[in-house]
């Protein structure tokens, strides 16, 4: 369960996605190999998640 | 001339003197000459056929191509002798083998100093003093197997199956880095290192590494152990089940989806207060090419060795990259879509084999698993060992923790620097580089501290996980205000042994 996504930047980009798995907060790095990255851009991808520009 | 005699007619003996010359001439048998009525004993030259001997005189000798003998102990080993009669070696006592000593061959128990088999300057020998078996080739030292089994090989040594030949990571149970032995009833979550709880219900059971503290098998610590919390009728599209990913990297050598797939042996140890046959599955990364298998434990809370060999797919998809090669399931209770017939491939997400025990189906009931083990061929080995720090390193391509845990409280976690009046970064190397970069969560901030030198100490603010790759990244603290860009900072427990930082890479 991936809930209340929203990206971090670093340096003026985008470099991780701060997420609650679980009800856990957690910080996801934009890499594909990443199990996390790709479940939430699967999410993403079928309307049921939306990741929140940083702040 | 007298009247010829008329044979026809005759009633008598016939007398000479009615035959005529002809009749005195010698006829040759053979190339030896008589006449009738004469008596010769040695016919020479002579070729006979379809000759039926119904005795001899005397034994035909060997000159004459015979023995020399009367008769042949039955069993005994005929022994040349030259132009005299054959000589035999009876068997003698059982165990006894035929041996030389040069000159003569006898029956003889093994020597009393060593046996060996030659073949010019190679042997093999069994030393009858320690019971070795020593080899050599080109009179050299090839190799020497002792009474333990240690094979001693003073040489470069040739496997066609390696060392390190378990593609299984933590096969014996024994990485823990999570939950340090705590058992749990979370689901689809990681138990002991690289061995997921996959579930479609919640609290069904408990796992835990060393769950109910069970003798171990010989040879190991550790298990995985699993407990039924209540009599759960599993439906068609439920789950239970231990899973380990096992990486495409770590299967690439194997050529599955090709005509050159290999075969595998999947072998461990299981212990269960349940008989009867049990399940679990291969499957690929996108669930679309399964093989269920099936095993019996027949005596309950007894381990029981299971060794399955699988032919290789030869068809579908199986990753040799960084992502999942094959999943490797355990099954504790797996309904109807998800099972299937044991011993063959099929195009289908299969978890378990059809007709298998549901652990889950009976309240109480355990199952406990150790020396897990996935091989080249097919047989199976025994359990490789490898050294703790080896494992753990292994596991750590997948998943570490940072923890204060047994530390004083104010364990250190890194050192770094401010770079604005609200921000300072930690720069972050793993032990070992990870699968990918890794998802990271930490404890409450309220379990860390940060000692600086400028600003003062904190313990307030939040982190976050930034520029991560599979080797680095840095953990980012904000803060209100407080931070002196460009001075130093220490990131510690704030007197906690609570305070940990998990890093994600798994499958």
């Amino acid at each position: 369960m991936y809930e209340n996504a929203q990206y971090i930047q670093s340096y003026g980009r985008n470099t991780s996605i701060r997420v609650d798995i679980n009800g856990v907060t957690s910080f996801v790095p934009l890499d594909p190999n990443n199990t996390d990255y790709a479940a939430i851009m699967t999410l993403v991808a079928e309307g049921k998640l939306t990741i929140a520009e940083a702040q | 001339m007298a009247v010829p005699y008329t044979f026809a007619n005759a009633t008598t003996a016939i007398p000479l003197s009615q035959l005529d010359n002809n009749f005195a001439t010698p006829i040759t048998i053979g190339n030896t000459a008589t006449q009738l009525g004469n008596t010769i004993t040695t016919v020479n030259n002579l070729t006979l056929a379809n000759v039926t001997i119904s005795s001899v005189a005397t034994p035909i000798t060997v000159a004459e191509g015979g023995t020399g003998s009367t008769s042949l102990t039955a069993n005994n080993v005929i022994l040349g002798n030259g132009t005299s009669a054959v000589q035999v070696v009876a068997p003698g006592t059982t165990g006894n083998v035929l041996t030389s000593n040069g000159t003569n061959w006898v029956s003889q128990a093994l020597s009393a100093s060593s046996s060996s088999i030659s073949n010019g300057t190679s042997n093999v020998s069994i030393s009858s003093a320690n019971g070795n078996i020593t080899s050599y080739t080109n009179g050299v030292l090839a190799q020497t197997i002792d009474t333990n089994q240690n094979s001693i090989h003073p040489a470069t040594v040739v496997m066609g199956s390696s060392f390190l030949r378990n593609r299984i990571i933590n096969g014996d149970m024994r990485i823990d880095q999570r939950n340090s032995g705590a058992s749990s009833t979370a689901t689809n979550v990681y138990t002991v290192d690289r061995w997921s709880y996959a579930a479609s219900q919640a609290s069904k059971g408990t796992w835990g590494q060393n769950l109910n503290a069970v003798t171990p098998p010989v040879g190991f610590t550790n298990y995985l152990g699993f407990q039924s919390s209540s009599a759960y009728a599993v439906g068609a599209s439920d789950f239970f089940a231990f899973i380990q990913p096992i990486e495409g990297y770590n299967i690439a050598d194997l050529a599955w989806g090709t005509a050159s797939a290999k075969t595998i042996t999947l072998s461990f140890q299981v212990y269960s207060s349940l008989t009867g046959t049990f399940g679990g599955a291969l499957k690929n990364s996108a669930g679309t090419y399964s093989y269920p298998f099936s095993y019996t434990i027949s005596s309950a809370n007894t381990w029981t060795p299971v060794s399955i060999t699988i032919a290789g797919p030869t068809t579908s998809t199986w990753l040799t990259t960084n992502g999942l090669g094959v999943a490797v399931i355990f099954g504790l209770g797996v309904g109807t879509t998800y099972s299937g017939s044991a011993g063959s491939w099929a195009a289908t997400n299969y978890l378990s084999a059809t007709g298998a025990t549901s652990v889950v189906g009976t309240s109480g009931a355990t199952f406990y698993i150790t020396g897990v083990q996935l091989e080249v061929g097919s047989v199976a080995t025994p359990f490789e060992r490898r050294l703790y720090g080896q494992e753990l390193a292994l596991c750590q391509r997948y998943f570490y923790q940072w923890s204060s845990a047994g530390g004083d409280g104010y364990t250190s976690v890194a050192t770094g620097n401010g770079f604005s009046s609200t921000q300072c970064d930690f720069a972050i190397q793993y032990p070992v580089t990870m699968r990918a970069a890794p998802s990271v969560t930490f404890s409450a901030a309220s379990t860390f501290y940060l000692d600086s030198i400028q600003a003062g100490n904190a313990n307030s603010g939040a982190a976050s996980w930034i520029d991560a790759t599979t080797t680095n990244g840095s953990i980012r603290w904000t803060f209100t205000s407080g931070v002196t860009n460009g001075f130093a900072l220490k990131l510690r427990a704030n007197n906690s042994t609570s305070a940990y930082i998990q890093y994600f890479a798994e499958l």
